[in-house]
């Protein structure tokens, strides 16, 4: 585990060294009246990035001394293509929802799963890929009355979302 | 005469508590509640955090309605997880991991399951049902107090509940600290409330807003939950062990809660002391539970075999733990645990402020909330013990359906809350964070508390501040705020003094490498 206890604490380190530096300017206690209380906007930012950034230095080294074996951050190969089979499908449908909207989105990240992982015959991913988006569309647009990112078909006037 | 009103107080509740639509929001919960927590991939926190933006629409006609149902979530999640402990040896849900020790070994090796889950339910239930008595007769005094507190006072409040979260039961306390500041930083995106001025937006527009804490909330939970779900699947074997809860295991176990009632009692009170702990809630309460129940047993030796005590004990704890979170987030507006942090931030949702005002200005939804807590354990109690079979069988529905629409459930909930893709890019960074920092053993919990608290924990400074002329020494001007102060100090030093004393030891050669760097971090 060690060289990714080092690796994320080193991220956190340079994030909060970023977030000191956008708020360097408040940092300190004013002494000339012209911020309410003394504290400008800029000091809670900094002092709170302070804290994170000595903390991750300090994290940072213990795991970098420490000796751990045999604590690796994922059990195997296979474990870490598990975590991605799910991570990768779900960024790009994110991405595609500005495009493709919420609904069709749908159907093609729920066909993948049912395909992909369950292997289904490809009358039920069709089966699944009909029924979640007009399950959905049925609850959250009309029943809840939650509208959720359309298509450019919805633009078009072709589907209704 | 005080005690009158708060049965008064209570009636009142009751009679919101049991309109139609408020037990069909309760009834919602619970099963929800339930098969998020017999689901290994999914947990109470998450499924509220999911929740939330639903809640939304629910609280325009009543926000009681929708505490209901985040709480029904909460109660049903408790009671679920033991399920999958008991039958699967797999926990649903944290709390329930300690079920494993004696609730598979009695199920499996005695062959008594259905014993060993009526005995969790009846302690859960018992223990809950303690919980909320006190609730009932302890929030309404705390809240009385906390009405004269000033912001000096409030401030000493949040610290020492940040103080608890580093000082008490953190496996690491320099990572719970830098959880902490990481949280503060989240929510001191955006505008500054007092000066107006951008603060960390680097230019980008769609930060002036500042970043939700409902869609980190739902990433961290929701999404970083599942995907680590995801990389376990498959990985150990699955023990599946069928069962019912049956007449004759409802009368055994009735016979073993009377032997082990007063432990129940005990082990309760001490739960819901430790879940009105800023940070804790039911895990920690049912590892304490179990840790007492073992301590002061004549069997100890029976422990890890299919002790009852080993049972009752930490449920009754965990489930009063959950009650107790409650108590300080209505009381004084600090969330007891992760769970009660997201409902807490479903009431800032809805337009409410957690606080002593709660009491005075929505009379009516806090003692709603109060008798719910009564109604909502013992419909959760009931439905558990005829529905053990169906709850088993929510394990077979297939993960290649289950997982990705649990993902598209989170998207809907953060996108829905401001009509935003933002929020829905927030929710995904924040799930990958949640996984990868759950991977690093980096604690979620005191991360949530500080983005829910981080905007109440700067404005309290900055008002107390600007009321002494920017003197500091208004922190401890009053007898309870320099108390609180101390306090924090002493909790935020009882991890130094652990590492000193580990130190210590290893120079004696009794203690490894590994163990100094866990203590110190």
């Amino acid at each position: 585990m060690r060289p990714y206890q080092v690796a994320t604490a080193a991220a956190f380190a340079v994030l909060a060294a970023v977030a000191m530096f956008d708020s360097r300017a408040g940092a300190l206690v004013d002494r000339t009246g012209t911020q309410p209380g003394g504290i400008g906007a800029g000091f809670y930012p900094f002092w709170s990035a302070s804290l994170v950034f000595l903390c991750a230095c300090f994290v940072g080294f213990r795991a970098w001394v420490t000796p751990t074996p045999g604590t690796a951050a994922f059990q195997d190969r296979e474990a870490v293509f598990a975590a991605l089979k799910l991570i990768v499908p779900m960024i790009i449908a994110t991405t595609a929802i500005l495009w493709l909207g919420f609904y069709l989105v749908t159907a093609l990240y729920m066909g993948l799963f049912a395909r992909s992982i369950g292997h289904y015959r490809w009358l039920w991913v069709a089966a699944i890929m009909l029924a979640m988006p007009l399950g959905i569309y049925a609850t959250f647009e009309l029943g809840f009355r939650v509208g959720l990112p359309k298509s450019f078909l919805y633009d078009a006037g072709v589907l209704p979302f | 005469m005080e005690i009158f009103n708060v049965f008064g107080d209570l009636a009142g509740g009751f009679g919101t508590a049991l309109q139609p639509f408020n037990i069909l929001m309760l009834l919602i919960g619970i099963t929800l509640g339930l098969i998020v927590g017999v689901l290994p991939g999914l947990g109470g926190t998450s499924a509220v955090a999911i929740l939330l933006p639903i809640t939304v629409i629910i609280a325009r006609t009543s926000p009681t309605s929708a505490v209901i149902l985040l709480a029904g979530v909460y109660w049903g999640a408790l009671f679920g997880g033991v399920v999958t402990s008991i039958l699967f040896n797999i926990p649903g849900e944290p709390w329930s991991v300690v079920l494993l020790f004696d609730g598979f070994p009695l199920a499996k090796k005695k062959g008594k399951p259905g014993v060993a889950l009526a005995s969790s339910f009846f302690a859960s239930f018992v223990g809950a049902f303690f919980a909320t008595v006190l609730f009932t007769f302890f929030a309404r005094a705390l809240a009385d107090f906390a009405l004269s507190f000033g912001p000096p006072e409030l401030f000493a409040v949040f610290v020492m509940s940040f103080a608890t979260l580093i000082g008490l039961g953190a496996e690491s306390p320099a990572k719970a600290v830098m959880m902490i500041g990481f949280g503060l930083l989240l929510a001191a995106i955006g505008f500054d409330t007092i000066t107006g001025q951008p603060r960390l937006t680097f230019g980008q527009i769609g930060l002036l807003s500042g970043i939700g804490f409902v869609p980190v909330t739902i990433g961290l939970f929701g999404i970083g939950e599942i995907i680590a779900s995801a990389e376990e699947q498959g990985i150990g074997y699955m023990e599946k062990l069928s069962a019912r809860v049956g007449f004759a295991d409802i009368l055994e176990t009735i016979r073993e809660l009377r032997k082990r009632i007063w432990l129940v009692i005990i082990t309760a009170i001490i739960g819901f002391w430790f879940g009105t702990l800023p940070g804790h809630g039911a895990t920690a309460g049912s590892f304490l539970g179990y840790g007492l129940a073992r301590q002061y047993s004549k069997n100890k030796e029976n422990f890890g075999k299919g002790e009852i005590s080993g049972i009752m004990a930490p449920q009754a704890a965990a489930d009063a733990a959950a009650v107790g979170s409650l108590v300080p987030m209505i009381a004084l507006g600090v969330p007891g645990s992760p769970t009660s942090a997201v409902i807490m931030a479903g009431l800032f949702i809805w337009g409410l402020t957690p606080g002593p005002l709660l009491f005075v200005e929505h009379h009516d939804f806090v003692w709603g909330l109060i008798a719910s807590i009564y109604v909502g354990h013992l419909l959760t109690f009931l439905i558990c013990l005829a529905a053990v079979p169906l709850l088993a069988s929510i394990m077979r529905i297939p993960y290649a359906i289950l997982t990705p629409f649990i993902i598209l459930i989170s998207i809907i909930g953060s996108y829905s809350l401001n009509n935003s893709m933002l929020d829905v890019f927030v929710t995904i960074v924040f799930g990958l964070i949640g996984y990868w920092l759950r991977k690093t053993k980096y604690p979620l919990a005191p991360l949530v508390v500080a983005v829910v608290l981080g905007d109440s924990t700067e404005r309290t400074f900055r008002q107390s501040l600007i009321a002494s002329g920017g003197s500091p020494t208004i922190f401890f001007g009053t007898p309870l705020s320099a108390a609180l102060l101390t306090l924090a100090i002493v909790l935020l030093l009882v991890p130094v003094v652990r590492a000193v004393r580990g130190r210590g030891r290893r120079g004696a050669g009794d203690v490894d490498n590994e163990t100094v760097a866990t203590a110190i971090d």
